[in-house]
């Protein structure tokens, strides 16, 4: 009796399971895993305007590497490769002082940590929006600078290429700095006091406590920031797209992955702007390589480094 | 640098030690709030006013930027779209994914590990590459200049992530909870949503604050599936505005304001949770 009783419960749940999950599980696998899935598959075909035609191996991804598009294909790589250090850098590495500073204080951290977070909750487009009108010629920072005598005449920096790209780097940084404080502060709250106590008995100063202690120990909060940091900066779109238009201006000094992947695939790449889909997909499929591979080296490499206490 | 290295010392020069600590953090605090300072004041003034006053108070509180925004620039059109996107969409995400995680998290069905690795796997995925193929998919289906179609692009985008937080949740209630709710003839759908859900507040709270705030702030899936000026979603008006009304700062201030508004209010009724929230989620990985 009992033990028809669990096995009818055991069916009843098994039923009561697929019912559960389908509507979930249906709307993932239609939206996201299925569209994913056909993309990196029509990598390897031909393709005229949206029909995929015949099977084309490689071909498609020997022509990223080749003119014209290997120009924008290596210019975009580093300006992805130069904007994730700069973010680690500018953002996870001030971050972490940021974090430090509010732990050894008792007051204030919830305000300064509510204040440094607020740009991380605004869209990027308004982030970008903001900072597009703050920085244009004839812009207040302009105003600023020449006022304190460390600039003089128009400020040009979005349209210098050879500022741009920092600019929207440290823009980033701007939006996401509270992220890397919150993620520190709640790693370092969960090492134990005794051990900075026990630290502070030996004679260690607060900046080799941070370096010698607390880093080491925050290696799971720091894998997490990097891998989040790699993924958001390979997927660089929207402050590029708002501050310097979808050509990543000027010249394309500014240009991303993403961008590059948008004007291929909805056409506006080229002076016609015409699309080319076969080449839009295996730029997706080499950056879904890039980020799948980079994000699995990632974590094992942290997880290699985790100190269990 | 601090206090915690010199503990014998007076409280004064303990206090003195830690100043150059406090001026960076308040250097950046201004870093922050200078800008959306600029960004508030300049909603209120002409375009000839935000040059010659750059920093100072409007000369009067008027709201003619707003208006206009609002009306001419039909940002409150935008505005009610987003509302009922984000809503949409966080509510479709909520149920459909509290669903899934009940019976992954609580059952034993020899399969729950497999099933759960397979919503887990969507949180990194990186779907704006797969825009082609899916801008085919919501063509063939008629979703495209679509409210709903967006509802459901960002619902499954979010469920991985709404999945893995309600199953972390969910497990660790005790299993005579649901037992016991059984034994007196409960139906299992009465059991999630009447037992169990209420018990998972803080998940729900998480899930749609999260949700929220991505759904409201994305700009990319209606910048390549809303063509319709009737379907935009505020941050891709925003985008227009930018170049459309590039010399009337005053407007695009005010359309800034306008759009960051909701979130803004959100975010100081819910400053803790939104903090828990994010040092919680950087310490699961």
């Amino acid at each position: 009796m009992a033990i028809s009783r669990i096995s009818s419960l055991k069916r009843t749940q098994q039923r009561m399971a697929v019912l559960f999950i389908l509507p979930a599980l249906a709307v993932y696998a239609l939206f996201v895993l299925y569209p994913l899935a056909m993309s990196l598959w029509g990598s390897f075909f031909l393709w005229k305007g949206l029909r995929m035609t015949e099977f084309a191996g490689l071909s498609n991804f020997a022509r990223l590497f080749v003119f014209p598009s290997d120009a924008r294909l290596y210019g975009a790589l580093w300006h992805n490769t130069a904007w994730f250090f700069g973010i680690m850098v500018f953002q996870n590495g001030i971050g972490l002082l940021f974090a430090w500073l509010l732990f050894l204080r008792d007051r204030g951290a919830a305000f300064f940590q509510s204040v440094f977070f607020f740009p991380a909750v605004l869209s990027p487009v308004i982030v970008g929006a903001l900072w597009r009108l703050l920085l244009a010629p004839g812009g207040v920072v302009e105003w600023a600078l020449n006022g304190l005598g460390l600039h003089h005449g128009s400020l040009t920096v979005l349209g210098n290429s050879h500022t741009a790209l920092g600019v929207l780097i440290a823009v980033d940084a701007w939006n996401w700095m509270g992220l890397p404080v919150l993620i520190y502060t709640a790693g370092l709250r969960q090492i134990s006091g005794q051990i900075f106590e026990a630290a502070r008995l030996d004679g260690a100063g607060n900046a080799r406590m941070l370096f010698s202690i607390a880093l080491p120990l925050l290696m799971p909060a720091l894998g997490t920031l990097t891998t989040l940091s790699f993924i958001n900066t390979f997927n660089q779109f929207d402050i590029v797209y708002v501050m310097q238009g979808v050509q990543g201006n000027p010249s394309y000094a500014t240009d991303t992955l993403v961008t590059y992947f948008y004007r291929l695939a909805f056409g506006a790449e080229g002076a016609v702007g015409i699309t080319d889909i076969g080449l839009a997909l295996a730029l997706g499929t080499m950056l879904f390589l890039i980020l799948s591979i980079g994000t699995l080296l990632m974590l094992r490499f942290f997880d290699r480094r985790t100190v269990q206490l | 640098m601090s206090a915690m290295a010199i503990p014998g010392r007076p409280i004064i020069s303990r206090q003195l030690a830690r100043l150059p600590g406090w001026i960076v953090l308040v250097l950046w605090t201004a870093a922050v709030l200078l800008p959306l300072y600029i960004l508030v004041v300049s909603c209120f003034k002409t375009t000839a006013e935000i040059y010659d006053n750059r920093l100072g108070l409007p000369a009067s509180w008027a709201f003619d930027n707003f208006v206009r925004a609002w009306t001419r620039a039909d940002l409150g059109h935008n505005f009610i779209n987003s509302l009922i996107v984000t809503g949409g969409a966080v509510t479709l995400t909520i149920v459909v994914s509290a669903m899934a995680a009940y019976p992954l998290s609580r059952y034993r069905l020899g399969w729950n590990a497999i099933m759960l690795g397979l919503f887990l796997s969507g949180i990194m995925l990186p779907i704006r590459l797969a825009s082609v193929e899916l801008f085919t998919l919501m063509r063939n289906l008629g979703l495209l200049d679509s409210l709903t179609g967006l509802i459901l692009v960002y619902a499954a985008i979010r469920i991985p992530f709404a999945v893995f937080i309600f199953a972390n949740f969910m497990r660790v209630l005790p299993s005579e909870l649901d037992e016991a709710a059984r034994m007196d003839g409960a139906g299992e759908v009465r059991i999630l949503f009447q037992i169990i859900l209420p018990m998972v507040k803080p998940a729900v709270s998480i899930v749609a604050i999260f949700t929220a705030i991505a759904v409201w702030n994305d700009f990319f899936f209606p910048l390549i599936f809303i063509f319709d000026d009737r379907y935009k979603t505020v941050p891709l008006a925003i985008s227009v505005f930018v170049g459309q009304f590039r010399t009337d700062w005053g407007l695009v201030f005010a359309s800034l304001a306008i759009s960051m508004a909701p979130i803004l209010i959100m975010y100081c009724l819910l400053a803790r949770q939104i903090r828990e929230g994010v040092g919680a989620q950087g310490g699961m990985k």
